[in-house]
């Protein structure tokens, strides 16, 4: 279900140093740039909502009788999905609500959502994997063993059953937790591994003759190093996330309505991709252009490293 | 409780009917290509393509708009709706009984004669003896979860549990093989309704214990189960032991008929403007509100066929909170809802159309009336201020509104959430999850201020199906209640005795109406839409008429054919 | 060689029952009472007692738990008397809401899901190890970098979004194609494959590009090998160098991930079942979410994971037959 999860295995990303040297080679990427400058456009445009849509004209709750035809299932009237002067990226069948509001305002659910948990599963995956790497033993054991079982669990199934089960009202935090539980190990895995590489090098050895203990050896010594692998896991885990609150959304578990979301616009515009295209296409190339950036940034940035390790 | 097992699907596939009293059950015939009410010709296999899987084949388990057509193919009663295609297709008529029933001068002894010639698919006849175990089945505490009218009416030892824990149901006779004899706790006039019901078929004595229907069903009606995967398929053959000669209601013209179960609501509508291959014969529910621009070519138009709705959508107000137990609160409510927005959210006119009374237009009982008019329906925003203002709540109030996690809800739901805050009332919306959904708003402990649901008549003919469950005060349970708004008024309560009681039907029925005028000027509900349907059969399917009783408003399926068996 | 077998199956065993437990409680903890679902419309409180009891619902969580670990391989009869229903091992539980046993309506699926799931597999692997060596062959031309783009673009692409596209272009628009319907090989092997071939492609496409770039990766860090270098150095032909030394170590790590994979597919492809509206385990899981159906979630929970279990076991089992350092890590 999550192919890029898959992916996140595919190289593994060692430590080195320099985030200058990383970002003075990026900043001549023009994909990566590229897809920096849209994510950066996506932030600002969720941070400043209130504003744009006060300048729109239109809250992305208002409904606009005037801009739908009632005879004809709710469409709406004009060509593209209703765009004009008025509603600038067009209506919402049925009710009229303008399109660009939700989507300035759904670009905050989904880019909260996604960041939230992304940030979740890297504390959580981070520190699992650091302890479970660097104390063996017992600790690595159980850490192991619950990354397999989450691992082996068919997480999309689990996660729809458990957000229809639980009460609706606080579904975006729950999105959260629920995503993050199943998406750490993947992360921890990665971590796990080159902590226990780490873990044998001479500057820990070092730290441990000078009387270092074990939690400062970690947080102090070894967590720097995976500094750039956590960076490029993080951000190529970000796109996952974002696909996947829009597609528990699309099926009808995300957000609680009116409040919008990508997801489920796109889960409300299927319908009408027939007779309303645009009503499809924008919340489509929204969401496709975010996952599209942040895969691109994190491929890039892992070049970057990679080559900065000097392979 | 008929809406309580309608799920999404079925709920937006329970189209609806023509008129009851008025006769003219065929739609517009006037359309070209042999339109929707020719006579279909023998032979060929119907197609229904479908998003919901039947609830039960049994039908002392199932009862829902959607399941009750299905059952009509393959049971009989000793009465049954008329079918959709006659003058007056709400009427109650004869089935497997000769004559609708003697009832005795005080009413509580009703006798029913059973025709010749009548036999299950296996061969084996139909006696009185069949028929009185069918029914008995509705007392069994496990399998008789559907329409509760036979218990309610038919009267039975205490403590009965229907034949497999109990065994013989001893008040209803069976002084020879072709007479049942039934005797009532107390007069209903309208017993024939009662016998109509699908839990009201008859089965060989002593099947149908544990779970022996779940998969299988022993049939009576015109066609048997060939084939059942359970999410997926059901396919109906000639039941060879039917007799034509002993059926007047149903045509039975193919000689089979094929559900495809699971199909994407969305997908339907594709196949169904497509139709490819066998889609020519196949028919479905109602199409979806974004495929109706898409039928404006002059071909699809053509095929469209519309009905008007039965059933009533409403916002139930629960009494018991505050401050929804002042009354002005309520009509303040009333007056402020605007009914474009939320027919306009449930897929615009040809889907809908904006409803101020209980009961709709096509029920029996109906009358017109607006006791909270508003410009063009938009609502009256000062007359809803000015009571608040009188209620002392200038300032609004907050409430939370139930809604099924569905998207057709939710959007009547947003439509209600806007059309409030014009007059500073904050509603939140309390998401329920389909499955729970009826359950949790039929418990009064669990539901919140208000909710959105829906009623369909149980039968047509009258209001009696329509009124009482929603409004006797004396039927607030504490789990499956149907009465959302909890009002015990009695008065109330007194009128629904009043004409309960009455054997004038017609007589009855106007005073319903005037009923239906009484409880809205207490405003326990609001009263939202009525949904219509709109469907596109297949261009081979011909004989679809639509019964309100049979089929929820939809296409009776009994007189259903093609054109040319041979196409598809 | 056996006993790592054995710890195998061990560890995969734990990791199966930790996942029974898990979805248990959830489930246990999470969803309305099931005999008030059961008890239907009329219900009364004596009615749901007695289906608890059947049920075995009054008893407390930790014997139910055993009741249906025991039920997985011994089967196990719900109730008493004339509405006594049998469920046969594996008992993975009975769907009081569809009456059949939760076993016998995976049965029923799979097959559906199976086809999908291995047409998927076979378009996945071909694509993504061709374009992954192709890549990697060409690394740093424009092919490789019109690859890198296109896998980019189809891993961002939301799969249901995809799935409808399709549909509108090759079914509603073109009428290349039919709208997808589960259609057994044996009555009709053209349409059998007219009516999958958009599952597969839907499915396979996620999954292609990532492979594609995993081989990718792969294939460029073993030609930076040492001994690969050598190879080159000591002038060996190319062709050989490749098929003796750069492809195996290029690929194990494919055979790994593919076996978890396609494990997880046979379950069901939920979103891609649901959007087609193909009959398959995926699209019975879906169903059963709405109507709420615990019984039916947790058994096809209970055999994904199962699924995955085995198919790492016999990923290991292959990898350190290819590989015998595995197993002394192991």
């Amino acid at each position: 279900m999550m192919p890029s999860q898959t992916d996140l295995t595919a190289g593994t990303v060692a430590q080195s140093g320099g985030a200058g040297g990383t970002w003075r080679a990026l900043r001549h990427d023009v994909g990566a740039m590229l897809g920096l400058g849209y994510i950066a456009l996506v932030t600002l445009v969720a941070v400043f909502a209130p504003v744009l849509t006060s300048i729109s004209g239109w809250t992305p709750y208002e409904f606009d009788q005037s801009a739908i035809d009632p005879d004809l299932g709710g469409m709406p009237i004009g060509a593209w999905g209703g765009m004009g002067a008025e509603h600038w990226l067009g209506v919402e069948p049925g009710s009229g609500r303008d399109i660009f509001a939700r989507i300035v305002y759904g670009a905050r659910v989904s880019m909260s959502i996604a960041l939230s948990a992304t940030a979740l599963t890297t504390v959580l995956g981070v520190s699992l994997g650091l302890v479970a790497g660097y104390f063996g033993g017992r600790v690595d054991l159980v850490v192991s063993r619950v990354m397999d079982f989450l691992m082996a669990f068919p997480a999309l199934i689990f996660m729809i059953a458990v957000l229809s089960a639980l009460p609706a009202s606080n579904r975006s935090g729950l999105l959260v937790v629920v995503i993050s539980v199943f998406g750490w190990p993947y992360l921890a895995r990665i971590v796990r591994g080159q902590t226990m590489s780490l873990a044998q090098r001479e500057f820990v050895e070092a730290a441990r003759a000078a009387g270092a203990s074990g939690t400062r050896i970690v947080f102090r010594e070894i967590l720097p190093n995976l500094r750039s692998t956590i960076i490029v896991m993080a951000t190529l885990a970000v796109p996952g996330y974002i696909g996947t609150e829009a597609g528990l959304s699309f099926l009808g578990v995300g957000v609680v309505p009116p409040a919008p979301s990508w997801g489920q616009m796109i889960a409300a515009s299927v319908k009408w991709y027939a007779v309303d295209p645009a009503y499809f296409v924008v919340p489509g190339v929204c969401l496709f252009l975010l996952v599209l950036s942040f895969t691109v940034l994190g491929d890039r940035l892992r070049a970057v490293v990679d080559a900065q390790e000097g392979r | 409780m008929k809406l309580h097992r309608i799920s999404t699907a079925v709920l937006a596939a329970a189209t609806t009917l023509a008129l009851a009293a008025c006769g003219g059950a065929a739609p517009d015939d006037s359309s070209g290509g042999g339109g929707f009410t020719a006579e279909p010709a023998e032979g060929g296999t119907v197609h229904v393509l479908q998003n919901a899987d039947f609830s039960y084949l049994d039908p002392a388990r199932g009862w829902d708009g959607g399941v009750n057509n299905f059952y009509r193919l393959v049971y009989r009663q000793l009465t049954t709706s008329a079918p959709g295609s006659s003058e007056n297709p709400t009427e109650i008529v004869p089935d497997l009984a000769e004559s609708l029933g003697e009832a005795s001068d005080d009413g509580l002894t009703w006798t029913y004669t059973l025709k010749d010639g009548l036999k299950f698919d296996n061969g084996d006849p139909i006696t009185s003896a069949e028929v009185k175990f069918g029914i008995s089945r509705a007392w069994d505490p496990q399998i008789g979860i559907g329409s509760p009218y036979l218990k309610q009416v038919i009267d039975a030892p205490k403590g009965y549990e229907g034949p497999y824990k109990s065994g013989d149901l001893p008040t209803i006779e069976t002084p020879d093989a072709k007479t049942v004899v039934f005797h009532l706790i107390k007069p209903f006039p309208e017993f024939d309704a009662v016998l109509s019901q699908v839990n009201a078929t008859p089965f060989p004595v002593d099947s149908g214990a544990g779970d022996e229907f779940i998969h299988e069903l022993i049939a009576s009606g015109p066609y048997k189960l060939a084939e059942y995967v359970p999410g997926s398929t059901i396919k109906l053959t000639r039941n060879e032991n039917w007799d034509p000669a002993t059926d007047e209601v149903r045509a039975a013209k193919p000689d089979g008929w094929e559900f495809t179960i699971g199909l994407d609501p969305a997908t339907i509508g594709e196949r169904l403007i497509a139709g490819q291959g066998a889609d020519v014969n196949a028919i479905a529910g109602n199409i979806q509100p974004a495929t109706l621009p898409r039928l404006q070519t002059p071909q699809l138009k053509e095929r469209v066929l519309e009905f008007p709705g039965i059933c009533t959508t409403y916002m139930g107000l629960n009494t018991t909170k505050k401050p929804l137990d002042d009354v002005r609160v309520r009509q303040a409510i009333s007056y402020a809802i605007d009914r474009t927005t939320i027919v306009n959210a449930s897929g615009g006119t040809q889907l809908g159309a904006p409803s101020t009374t209980i009961l709709p237009a096509s029920v029996a009982g109906h009358k017109d009336f607006d006791l909270y008019p508003s410009q063009d329906g938009t609502g009256d925003v000062e007359a809803a201020k000015k009571l608040l203002d009188e209620a002392g709540l200038s300032d609004g109030f907050t409430m939370t509104l139930d809604i099924r996690a569905q998207e057709s809800m939710q959007a009547q739901a947003e439509a209600v959430q806007q059309a409030l805050e014009r007059v500073g009332i904050t509603v939140e919306l309390n998401l329920i999850d389909t499955s729970t959904y009826y359950e949790t708003i039929g418990t009064p402990s669990q539901q919140h201020d208000a909710a959105i649901t829906g009623w369909c008549p149980d039968w047509a003919s009258s209001a009696a199906t329509f009124i009482p469950p929603l409004f006797d005060g004396r039927n607030i349970y504490e789990k499956g209640n149907g009465n959302l708004a909890q009002i015990n008024d009695p008065e109330i309560n007194e009128r629904i005795d009043e004409i309960g009681a009455m054997t004038d039907i017609d007589a009855a029925n106007v005073q319903w109406g005037d009923l239906d005028e009484q409880i809205l000027e207490l405003a326990p509900i609001v009263p939202l839409m009525v949904a219509k349907g709109v469907t596109l059969p297949g261009e081979n399917v011909t004989g679809l008429f639509s019964s309100a009783n049979a089929a929820t408003g939809g296409i009776d399926y009994v007189g259903v054919g093609l054109k040319d068996p041979e196409k598809g | 060689m056996l006993r790592f077998l054995v710890t195998r199956v061990m560890s995969g065993l734990v990791v199966l029952l930790l996942v029974c437990l898990f979805t248990y409680l959830v489930f246990f903890a999470l969803s309305p009472d099931p005999a008030v679902q059961i008890c239907g419309k009329n219900c009364t409180p004596e009615v749901i007692d007695q289906i608890r009891g059947n049920l075995g619902l009054d008893q407390p969580f930790s014997t139910q738990f055993f009741l249906f670990v025991v039920g997985i391989f011994a089967g196990r009869t719900y109730g008493e008397g004339a509405s006594a229903v049998d469920c046969a091992a594996p008992c993975l539980g009975y769907s009081f809401q569809s009456s059949q046993a939760v076993w016998d309506m995976i049965v029923q699926r799979l097959p559906v899901s199976a086809t999908i799931a291995i047409g998927a597999a076979v378009l996945w692997l071909l694509a993504g190890v061709v374009g992954g060596l192709l890549s990697a062959v060409k690394e740093g031309t424009f092919l490789d970098r019109f690859t890198t783009g296109l896998t980019l673009t189809s891993m961002s692409i939301p799969n249901y979004v995809l799935a409808l596209v399709l549909q509108y272009v090759l079914v509603v628009q073109l009428q290349w194609l039919p709208f997808p319907q589960a259609v057994a090989f044996a009555d009709d092997p053209v349409q059998w494959f007219l009516n999958f071939v958009m599952p597969w492609i839907v499915l396979a496409i996620g999954y292609a590009a990532a492979y594609t770039r995993l081989t990718r990766a792969n294939v460029l860090d073993v030609l930076r090998e040492n001994y690969v270098r050598t190879a080159y150095a000591k002038g060996l032909p190319q062709s050989l160098i490749w098929r003796r030394h750069a492809l195996r170590p290029a690929l194990t790590p494919v055979v790994t991930i593919f076996g978890m994979d396609f494990a997880g597919l046979l379950g069901g492809a939920l979103i891609t079942e649901t959007v087609f509206g193909i009959n398959g385990v995926g699209k019975m899981a879906a169903d059963s979410i709405a109507r709420n159906d615990q019984p039916v979630i947790m058994g096809v929970t209970l055999l994904a994971g199962f699924l995955v279990v085995v198919g790492n076991i016999v990923v290991d089992v292959v990898y350190s037959a290819i590989d015998p350092r595995v197993r002394v890590n192991a």
